[in-house]
């Protein structure tokens, strides 16, 4: 497209990312005809426990299924709709709305009815979180469901006993998932997904910081697509090999200097989930020569990050790296803790300005020119703050935009308006349109 | 009875004499999970924060417009400097929403002390108690370091003790509001527990024994009429609590809100390690719906009361936008309406539209009346 | 050096023609149903009022929600850039922007050249501007233009909650019901309305001074309760609904010397 600068090719693992997604929700489907079990949850719980189980054990993540059902405007209306008609209100999280119709409908995008869980297995950071599956026990109340509140405070003024209470109720849960299940709980296996899940939570960073380059590797478009496996099964062997492959792929790309958006002459990020029907927003500022090369929600989601020696962001180092052995359950059940409270989107929880502090860092070492906050009338967790960040982006001297939507509920996104303010942002910054 | 109100409404004047006459620190806190035994114990004066019920223009830029209005009214008393003789601010972990209020306090109307206090979720789990004790040993840590002053176990007692003398002395109210013909409005109760909130309580006590010497012979210059039940989110409309009372004839008998009867239903139960009876009593209490799961506890509790206090419909009221009622309304109503207790709900608002809702009431109280006749 | 802004709002469609700085002419119709047709009718008779031949015209740019349809133009400018062009060049010393239309409010903060620093733009909703008061207005039964003038008789001060316009309404009827008059009601929609769009420049800061822009602008009911709410006096032009195809006129010679 019009005045292209870098040059541009698609990714190579693009067809092995669409096989991984395709394959993990028809094998949740079909896990049962099988003789494994399945289990739901949300994309933030504690996933490597659940493997301890066995290998037959599949799980589908609340969070993605309500993205991807989303993707699907007119499935995604029909599941807010009959959620509605059931007396639920329209300004819940509409991730969660979706998920409850489809199971008040009986639907399952990927073919046949709701496969309803074995188990719920979930952790509550949000308001929402536990009560979504509270919910869905309302409407199924056999399916049992054990959920771990993390709301411990900020990662920064973490201590032992904070990271015991959260280790302690994994370890009770651990008993509980043995009473459900019938099944003896294999600790190889566990501390095998443990050690994974720090892998690809890291590779996930580590990939992510390789956006910092000019021209960017990586859009966020493409970015959602790849990020989805750290909340699909960030706990799995399969995840690690793939962050791997696209490790290296994008450090292949920085290397011969491969753009994601051939044009590029301004960097921006985003905030919080997109509204997902409504990507073409993306497509729509290239014409601008912009690119999103991320945020912090694609960053540190799933991602696991620390300050490096040299001051600058990266990937968190595992324990292995640092020579740790791990031995027992219980030494696995801290470590996961410890490394989930970690996760740089569970911070603003407690106070804004720890998110915009992270903000800003990548403001600066990502090199942007401007950041686009969605206020997601969707999700009250990540929108949570989102107009303090607002005024802290714009007090560290950056230009900031804000625009309302809704990542699941597209009747609460002004299409007109939104690309009005993207003309109105991109002009104040001084662009004009390319083409 | 009418010194509770007055407290209620002139709760800064009330606040800044208090300060005057002892020269204490007073502490603004945000979620009735703040353990005030903690702050008595240090000699402050606990009060809690709440809204102004008028409209207001100043927290757009701080919260954006899908939480509810109440964290954004309680935001706006901080913002135009109404509560400038607070020392310190405090929250304990409970909703996203009222947290917003809090952060955005501290970072725009800053103070001496801010304190967030990581009160768990998860109290079904025994794991909670070991967990809140440890985090009000670091509370009652950081108030002495504010202090310089130790809080010892006699302060932690007297703390203890005030604080269950209230409780038990509002329990004593509710329990005569089980009567056929009740001695108290829910106006006036709400006003009692309001009050409690926002002075100190060994005056309230007073208060209390003083009102609770004459209640039992007290006779309201009308009938019950309809007993209603009133749960949900935060409430102290007072101005629809009026309306349905005086001008419809019913009365609110119980209610369910943490600005009522959650706040002060259960005492701390005496350990030797008194931070450890403390944090039991909070892991213990009627919970709000962000720490009622997996289990629905609350709702037991909700449909005990209203067998308890002879109630025959309930009024279910939210804060508009208030994520963790409304995961709890469908199933509440449902329960409610299997067991012949038919229920209206209503979404509050910084002020509520008395003519639209007074006609919702109405035709509600119709409905009870007409049921009763079959 | 020529140049003319076209302006096509969702109500009305204003055309500025300009020479050197100063205005030549101004016009404007219905937007109606077809955006293309009223843009070519405003600016026909505009040239014509102005005794301007087309070819004349150096450069055209065009702003407003259908800047799209504006066939004829060079090339199109937001209508937050236009403005606050078009403030400043009225009020140079205006930093704060408030434009209030039929179904949009905005408020912008600009710098001394009328550039851009920060905007906001109300939601999917009507509750902040110029047609809440047209709901209101026939709420009470009385023609829209008389809505500002009544209000300017009452101080009283009565708090009414504009979330929506709908529950709004019902507040009215219930006012006339316990015999509130119309003077104050009047004054309590304005006041209520101002509420909404204060707060929403609360968001990008109000500097001064502040310039209020837009159809509305000639509400004096309204421009009373903003300048007390803000507790700041408020400029306003003498024809407010044209300031964006002036500042629209004015990007047209910015960009044909440039």
């Amino acid at each position: 497209m019009g005045s292209q600068r870098y040059p541009t090719e698609a990714l190579r693992c693009w067809g092995k990312a669409k096989e991984l997604r395709e394959e993990y929700y028809l094998n949740y489907r079909d896990a049962k005809a099988r003789g494994g079990l399945r289990w739901a949850g949300g994309a933030w719980t504690f996933d490597a426990i659940p493997y301890g189980l066995g290998d037959d054990v599949y799980m589908l993540t609340s969070e993605p299924y309500g993205a991807s059902i989303a993707f699907n405007k007119e499935l995604a209306l029909q599941c807010m709709e009959a959620a509605e008609k059931a007396g639920y209100p329209r300004d819940l999280c509409s991730y969660m709305r979706i998920y409850w119709g489809s199971i008040l409908l009986d639907k399952y995008p990927w073919g046949g009815g709701y496969p309803k869980p074995d188990f719920i297995w979930q952790d509550h950071i949000c308001c929402s979180h536990a009560k979504w599956y509270q919910v869905v026990t309302d409407l199924e109340p056999d399916i049992p469901m054990y959920c771990v509140d993390v709301g411990v405070g900020p990662y920064h003024q973490l201590t032992e006993h904070k990271i015991k209470y959260v280790a302690d109720q994994l370890a009770d849960g651990i008993e509980w998932l043995e009473k459900v299940t019938g099944r003896k709980f294999d600790d190889e296996k566990f501390i095998q997904a443990v050690k994974n899940e720090c892998l690809s939570t890291s590779l996930w960073a580590e990939i992510c910081t390789l956006n910092k380059a000019v021209p960017a590797p990586l859009d966020e478009k493409a970015m959602y697509s790849l990020y989805v496996f750290g909340t699909l099964m960030k706990a799995n062997k399969k995840v690690v090999d793939f962050y791997t492959e696209l490790r290296d792929e994008v450090q292949d790309r920085v290397a011969r200097g491969i753009a994601a958006v051939g044009n590029e002459q301004c960097r921006l990020m985003s905030d919080t989930q997109p509204p997902w029907g409504f990507l073409k927003v993306f497509r729509y500022l290239e014409r601008y020569g912009a690119v999103s090369v991320g945020s912090l929600y694609t960053f540190g989601l799933e991602g696991i990050w620390e300050i490096k020696e040299d001051g600058t962001w990266g990937p968190r180092t595992t324990p292995m790296a640092k020579g740790i052995e791990i031995k027992t359950r219980d030494q696995a059940l801290m470590i996961i803790a410890e490394w989930n409270l970690s996760k740089p989107e569970w911070q603003h929880f407690y106070h804004p300005q720890l998110k915009t502090d992270m903000m800003a860092r990548i403001a600066r070492e990502w090199k942007l020119d401007g950041i686009m906050l969605h206020y997601n009338r969707g999700c009250e967790g990540l929108s949570c703050g989102i107009a303090e960040n607002r005024l802290g982006l714009l007090k560290e001297g950056f230009p900031v935009m804000t625009f309302e939507g809704n990542m699941g509920d597209e009747r609460e996104f002004d299409e007109v308006s939104v690309l009005a303010r993207i003309d109105t942002f991109m002009e104040s910054m001084g662009y004009k349109k390319l083409y | 009875m009418d010194i509770f109100r007055e407290w209620y409404h002139d709760r800064h004047r009330y606040a800044r004499e208090w300060k005057e006459k002892t020269g204490g620190k007073v502490i603004g806190y945000f979620c009735t999970y703040v353990p005030e035994e903690l702050i008595y114990a240090a000699g402050m004066l606990p009060v809690r924060i709440l809204g102004s019920h008028e409209p207001q223009d100043v927290t757009e830029p701080h919260i954006f417009g899908m939480y509810c209005p109440f964290c954004r009214d309680c935001l706006a008393q901080g913002l135009k400097g109404r509560y400038d003789y607070l020392d310190g601010i405090m929250i304990a972990q409970s909703c996203l929403h009222i947290r917003q209020a809090f952060t955005s306090w501290d970072i725009h109307v800053p103070r001496e002390f801010s304190y967030f206090l990581p009160m768990p979720h998860h109290v079904q789990s025994p794991r909670a108690y070991p967990f809140l004790r440890e985090e009000l040993a670091a509370f009652k840590k950081a108030l002495e370091d504010w202090t310089g002053k130790t809080i010892t176990d006699q302060d932690l007692d007297r703390g203890i003790e005030i604080m269950n003398t209230n409780r038990r002395l509002m329990r004593q109210v509710y329990e005569l509001r089980k009567r056929e013909e009740v001695p108290v409005t829910g106006l006036e109760a709400m006003y009692m527990v309001l009050a409690s909130q926002m002075t100190d309580k060994v005056e309230h006590n007073k208060g209390l024994g003083e009102i609770l010497a004459e209640l039992p012979n007290r006779k309201l210059e009308r009938r019950t009429g309809d007993r209603l039940m009133i749960l949900g989110s935060e409430n102290d409309d007072t101005a629809f609590m009026n309306m349905v009372e005086t001008v419809l004839g019913a009365t609110f008998v119980i209610e369910d809100h943490c600005t009522g009867s959650r706040y002060f239903w259960n005492e701390v139960e005496w350990q030797e390690d008194r931070l450890a009876a403390i944090a039991a009593r909070y892991v213990d209490r009627p919970p709000c719906p962000t720490k009622d799961w997996p289990k629905r506890r609350r709702l037991e509790w909700v449909l005990e009361m209203a067998r308890e206090w002879g109630v025959q419909g309930a009024i279910v009221v939210q804060q508009k936008f208030c994520d963790p009622h409304e995961a709890d309304i469908v199933a509440f109503q449902k329960a409610l309406q299997e067991r012949g207790i038919p229920t209206l709900f209503l979404e509050f608002d910084v002020t509520v539209p008395l003519g639209p809702f007074r006609i919702r009431v109405e035709a509600f109280l119709e409905m009870l009346r007409q049921e009763d006749l079959f | 050096m020529i140049t003319a802004g076209v302006d096509v709002g969702n109500k009305y469609t204003k055309v500025v023609v300009m020479k050197d700085g100063q205005v030549l002419s101004k016009y404007m119709v219905l937007s109606g149903f077809d955006q293309q047709q009223a843009a070519e009718e405003a600016y026909t008779r505009a040239l014509a009022e102005a005794g301007v031949a087309r070819e004349e015209v150096r450069c055209v740019l065009a702003t407003g929600a259908g800047k799209g349809a504006v066939t004829f133009a060079n090339d199109t400018i937001t209508e937050v850039g236009a403005d606050a062009k078009g403030a400043v060049f009225l009020f140079p010393s205006g930093r704060t922007i408030i434009d209030v239309g039929a179904e949009e409010g905005r408020a912008i903060k600009c710098d001394e050249k009328g550039r851009i620093v920060d905007f906001a733009i109300n939601e999917k909703c009507a509750a902040g501007a110029g047609s809440f008061t047209e709901a209101m207005a026939r709420a009470l039964e009385v023609p829209l233009e008389e809505m500002g003038p009544l209000a300017l008789q009452s101080s009283k001060v009565i708090p009414m909650n504009a979330q929506c316009a709908v529950f709004a309404e019902s507040e009215v009827v219930s006012l006339i019901h316990s015999r509130v008059t119309k003077e104050d009601i009047s004054k309590a929609v304005h006041d209520a309305i101002a509420s909404r769009i204060i707060s929403m420049a609360r968001r990008v800061g109000v500097e001064k001074d502040l310039v209020m822009t837009g159809g509305v602008g000639r509400n004096v009911g309204f421009v009373k309760a903003l300048g007390e709410g803000l507790e700041m006096a408020v400029l306003v032009p003498g024809e407010p609904e044209y300031v964006s195809a002036l500042g629209a006129a004015l990007a047209a010679a910015e960009r044909a010397a440039g």
